[in-house]
């Protein structure tokens, strides 16, 4: 795995979208993910074990909205309300990651039509998951 | 954040955007479809794939009319996850003005 890691990154950026394309885009970023301070302890906690599935499932919904493929139907909102430990700054921390990955994988308009798509969505699971105009955050403080 | 069907969906209801969307947040009219706001993760895939340019990001301007539309038919349209065919006379609607007032019906569709 790590031997195919290394080649995505050495490889010469895409310019255009491919299913191949996805999946380093999904195993690269991932990698960092399961390596980050912050993020890795919370994905670790949601993730326990073969993440075989869940990688699956990513390059499924990256096909679905780079490439129309339509293979990922599901409720990804509702995946991140069960996160234990969720909170606004991750979101942050995962797009940091996702730019750096895409930046090492895709040439620059490519890199960034994959973040932008990314920060589009972030934005609406925040709007679902945190903005509650009536009540303070976090939750239970006065 | 989400997107909106508006106008031109009218009477041409091709529906190419029901077979891409990841989330399955299309509802369906007799005579045209809407976008459940709470359930759109504004991906913006269903975008680019209508044929009629119907579907709008909602930070584009003059939308809040189409907004409420798509909100409250959403809340009692069924679900549509399955694309069929549009009417025969599609084409003939397409690019024609001002649908809402003259076409637009609340009743809900068959959904499936």
């Amino acid at each position: 795995m790590t031997r195919q890691i290394d080649d995505a990154t050495r490889r010469p950026r895409r310019a255009t979208v491919t299913e191949d394309g996805i999946r380093d885009l999904v195993d690269v970023f991932y990698a960092k993910i399961r390596r980050d301070p912050e993020l890795g302890p919370i994905f670790a906690r949601a993730i326990p074990g073969d993440w075989g599935p869940h990688l699956a499932t990513m390059r499924d919904f990256w096909s679905s909205l780079a490439l129309t493929s339509g293979r990922y139907k599901g409720n990804p909102l509702a995946v991140h309300r069960r996160i234990i430990g969720m909170e606004p700054a991750l979101f942050d921390r995962w797009l940091a990651l996702f730019d750096e990955t895409c930046g090492e994988l895709f040439t620059a308009d490519l890199a960034a039509a994959f973040v932008d798509k990314a920060t589009r969505i972030a934005e609406s699971f925040k709007l679902g998951l945190f903005f509650r105009p009536h009540q303070t955050w976090p939750p239970g403080t006065p | 954040m989400t997107f909106v069907v508006t106008d031109n969906c009218i009477k041409c209801k091709y529906m190419d955007c029901v077979e891409v969307c990841p989330v399955d947040c299309f509802y369906e009219g007799q005579n045209m479809l809407v976008i459940h706001p709470d359930e759109c993760i504004d991906c913006g895939v269903c975008e680019p794939e209508c044929p009629a340019e119907a579907i709008l990001p909602d930070t584009a301007p003059g939308l809040e009319n189409w907004l409420r539309l798509n909100a409250e038919f959403a809340a009692t349209w069924p679900n549509i996850t399955n694309r069929r065919d549009p009417p025969s006379d599609a084409k003939e609607f397409d690019g024609v003005a001002g649908k809402l007032e003259r076409y637009f019906s609340p009743e809900p569709g068959e959904g499936g």
